[in-house]
């Protein structure tokens, strides 16, 4: 009677299931959250079968099983589980009787599978169907979990039923045991994201007070110098040789050209930049200034500055390619490059100083 | 100015040929609008036979990218000569476009 009743709602579980995913998935968008996965199934026929012949003495009909439509959203960290599952609380109407965070479950000796299982109903004010009202009725599963509690949880299922019999103690200690290393791996990595925020934000406010010395130059802190615009002004005079408009781009590439240059702090990209700006400046003046080249990307500026910077300290054409194939590529173009701008930059006041 | 596209395979070629000046730039962009609606593909732009570009180029070049970008297609310009290249090296395009 229950696989009867399967079948025949079965189309309706369907469109559940694919409202379900759009909800999931705008929730996840207008929340800013990323996560590892988001999917979605249907239990099959064979499956109910196998769990009605198991448990059947518990169902009197189909919706007393609530799991026939599953959603699980994987997380990175164990943070945005409980982030994720607030907001879904808000979305979804819960069934508490029969929901569970089973993280709380373990006593504080043991360790084992662990994920926040949600028992949803759709709301009337997110999904109102006059033709299929049972879309509200129905119960469906959802399953909030970190990536390593999922690959935990995936590699005992998978334990658990290729060896189809109870798994011996001394091995199901080794298995459980494991799922306290990952636990402990999940709040590891939760601490360090904040740690790393609580660094970045540290960073910022050093930029903004202008405090560059203070700032170890990496990828993090080369990111915030940049929001900070420091070649905007040189970019704004560069443009007005040709009033030409500057389509942004990342620059993001130019870090590991400051610290070939032997910069250590941002305060030392600061000063080399400020040491070579009204040369760059000229550099791009000659170069523009005989052509009526009338867009720009935002990358002249440090480009020129990267390009005074080596030719002033005697880098010559060699400096010149191993700038361009750090930032381009390896490429045969780039020697001739920069055969190029040496050609043009030789006769410059900064190549006399 | 002439600009022939072929598709092949995964790569879309637009081969341009002759001066890509402020006059021709009206119908060039009319000739690479196939490379607007390329998704996940390879855009070739071949400079091969194209003997100057000017600001007006350069910006169907520009759109061209953008496109690409938000169709999941990647923009690779090739066998430009040696004037083409000063003017991506003046006008920082070099760090726009993967050149070849």
């Amino acid at each position: 009677m229950i696989l009867a009743e399967y079948d025949e709602r079965l189309p309706l579980f369907r469109r559940l299931e694919r409202i379900v995913q759009i909800t999931l998935q705008n929730i996840l968008d207008s929340n800013g959250l990323m996560v590892t996965a988001v999917s979605t199934r249907i239990k099959t026929r064979e499956s109910l079968a196998g769990k009605l012949e198991s448990k059947g003495q518990k169902y009197n009909s189909l919706s007393d099983i609530t799991d026939i439509l599953g959603a699980r959203i994987v997380t990175f960290y164990t943070d945005d589980v409980d982030h994720i599952a607030a907001v879904t609380e808000q979305s979804f109407d819960i069934d508490w009787e029969n929901s569970v965070d089973k993280r709380r479950l373990h006593n504080t000796d043991s360790f084992g599978y662990s994920s926040v299982h949600y028992i949803c109903r759709l709301p009337k004010n997110m999904v109102n169907e006059p033709d299929y009202p049972q879309l509200n009725d129905i119960r469906f599963e959802l399953q909030l979990r970190t990536t390593l509690q999922h690959a935990w949880a995936s590699i005992n299922h998978d334990i658990g039923y290729k060896t189809g019999v109870e798994i011996p103690r001394f091995y199901l200690r080794q298995i459980n045991r494991l799922a306290g290393i990952l636990e402990m791996a999940d709040d590891e990595f939760s601490r360090i994201r904040t740690e790393i925020n609580d660094y970045r934000r540290r960073v910022q406010q050093l930029v903004q007070n202008g405090k560059l010395d203070d700032v170890q130059l990496d990828g993090d802190t080369f990111r915030s110098y940049l929001q900070s615009k420091p070649f905007d002004m040189l970019n704004r005079r560069i443009a007005a040789i040709n009033q030409a408009e500057i389509q942004e781009v990342p620059l993001d590439a130019y870090l590991r050209v400051f610290v070939a240059f032997g910069c250590k702090t941002l305060g030392d990209v600061s000063r080399l930049c400020q040491k070579y700006v009204d040369d760059a400046y000229a550099l791009a003046r000659y170069q523009l200034g005989n052509t009526d080249l009338d867009i720009i990307s935002s990358s002249v500026g440090i480009q020129n500055i990267c390009i005074v910077c080596i030719l002033t300290q005697g880098g010559g054409k060699i400096g010149l390619t191993r700038l361009f194939n750090a930032l381009n590529g390896d490429n045969k173009k780039n020697e001739l490059l920069a055969e190029m701008i040496y050609k043009q930059a030789k006769d410059l006041p900064f190549m006399q100083k | 100015m002439t600009t022939q596209i072929q598709e092949n395979g995964n790569q879309i070629i637009a081969k341009f040929s002759g001066r890509l000046d402020t006059n021709a730039a009206i119908q060039t962009a009319e000739d690479v609008k196939p490379l607007l609606e390329a998704t996940k593909k390879d855009i070739i732009l071949d400079c091969d036979a194209l003997d100057y570009i000017s600001s007006s180029g350069l910006r169907i070049f520009l759109k061209i990218r953008k496109e690409a970008s938000a169709n999941s297609s990647k923009v690779i310009v090739r066998n430009i000569n040696d004037e083409i290249s000063q003017v991506f090296m003046m006008t920082g395009f070099v760090s726009i476009f993967e050149i070849q």
